[in-house]
């Protein structure tokens, strides 16, 4: 028997436009009936086939030449004329702010790793409150990582560390240091752990560095690519350990 | 605009299924772009790249029908069947021989390749396909499912 009504939400949901209420709804359904998991699997391989055998193309680079100059021939004239008047004094006050930038963000820096720790303690405690955890709930990787299409400008990176103990639980939006971020939860016994993660123009780190504040333990270290925030109230150990299977993960 | 220059000109090779059109589309699209650009203020949510894909689209849309004014007219009824082809031989030709997906999803009306390309590849949202395409979303969702039930059937 199949559920038409269930299989027309599948691609909704896969695609992460399936409102929470439908798609735990749908997440039960799927739960306890093999046909709608399967018609799930089939879209889910179609999605994979596609991914692998249609490709994206580049713009050839003479097109894009063309483009430029195009759009800087319409906008040349006007700025021609602002660039002359302007340039004198204001390579004069970059010179003076580049001076007084370099001492204030060094003493800035310091202060803005404290606020960025606050921030995301604050985003952990707030989603432990009731119906504040996650936005996309579900265990599948190949859920919760689409789902964050169209909703932040990069795809993180999530896994499903189910076989070494930390199982997913789910994702959701997040707001940290002033932009959106990613904001993966994953479980250890009755543990939650936040995984807050955004790009990072800074570089890899090395390992990772430790806080501990209001009775929560929280990790930060830095791939090529991220930025990693991990806070949970799980002990000490166990979130390294946690640390260092997701370190892992990453790590090609 | 250039930073959607590799999403135009995707959208617009699937649309055209050839380089050299694609690169006409995409070039007249952009100057038109250009143009009207004042036009444009994002109001209603449109985002850029929408406003941009939208332009491509109806560029690239209106170029193929120029080459080939005997084409079929899209009809969402008509074409809404179990298949989803551009013409009534497609469905012998699809028997005949297992066909790749490349070639499934080339033989799909544009109507169904541009969401397929749009979603699968670009990952736009339901409203931004909606506002490239100009249909309601409603109607992009069942596109959407037509075209992939059309593509699964290329890998079965």
């Amino acid at each position: 028997m199949t559920h038409p009504s269930f299989e027309a939400q599948v691609d909704a949901y896969l695609d992460g436009e399936l409102a929470v209420v439908d798609a735990r709804a749908l997440e039960a359904h799927l739960a306890q009936c093999p046909e709608c998991t399967r018609f799930r699997d089939g879209q889910l391989a179609l999605r994979a086939a596609i991914a692998s055998d249609i490709p994206k193309f580049q713009a050839p680079a003479a097109l894009r030449d063309r483009v430029r100059a195009a759009a800087q021939a319409r906008s040349g004239a006007r700025r021609r004329f602002t660039v002359q008047r302007l340039w004198r004094p204001l390579a004069l006050a970059a010179s003076l702010a580049v001076v007084a930038l370099g001492s204030w963000t060094l003493a800035r820096r310091r202060v803005a790793g404290e606020v960025l720790a606050n921030d995301v303690l604050t985003s952990h405690i707030r989603s432990l409150m009731p119906g504040h955890l996650t936005d996309v709930l579900s265990s599948d990787q190949h859920t919760v990582k689409p789902w964050f299409n169209g909703r932040l400008d990069f795809s993180p990176p999530v896994y499903d560390f189910a076989g070494r103990g930390y199982p997913l639980v789910g994702g959701r939006l997040d707001y940290v240091d002033g932009r959106p971020v990613a904001a993966l939860v994953y479980g250890r016994r009755q543990h939650l752990i936040n995984v807050f993660l955004w790009p990072s123009p800074r570089g890899p780190s090395g390992g990772p560095k430790t806080r501990d504040r209001q009775g929560y333990h929280m990790l930060h270290w830095t791939t090529a690519d991220y930025s990693y925030w991990v806070v949970s109230d799980l002990g000490s150990a166990e979130l390294q350990e946690f640390a260092q299977v997701l370190r892992e993960a990453d790590s090609p | 605009m250039l930073p959607h220059l590799d999403t135009a000109y995707t959208l617009a090779r699937y649309l055209t299924r050839n380089a050299h059109d694609a690169e006409d589309v995409v070039q007249d699209a952009c100057l038109r772009a250009l143009t009207y650009f004042d036009g444009f203020r994002g109001e209603e949510g449109t985002s850029a790249r929408a406003w941009l894909l939208a332009i491509v689209r109806n560029t690239a849309f209106s170029s193929v029908r120029r080459q080939s004014p005997d084409a079929l007219e899209f009809d969402e009824v008509q074409h809404s069947g179990a298949v989803a082809d551009v013409h009534p031989e497609a469905a012998l030709l699809r028997s005949a021989a297992k066909e790749t997906l490349g070639a499934a999803l080339d033989r799909l009306a544009p109507e169904f390749r541009e969401v397929i390309v749009l979603r699968e590849l670009e990952g736009l949202s339901y409203k931004e396909i909606s506002d490239v395409a100009g249909v309601p979303v409603g109607t992009v969702m069942s596109r959407l499912s037509r075209a992939r039930a059309r593509l699964r059937e290329a890998l079965t």
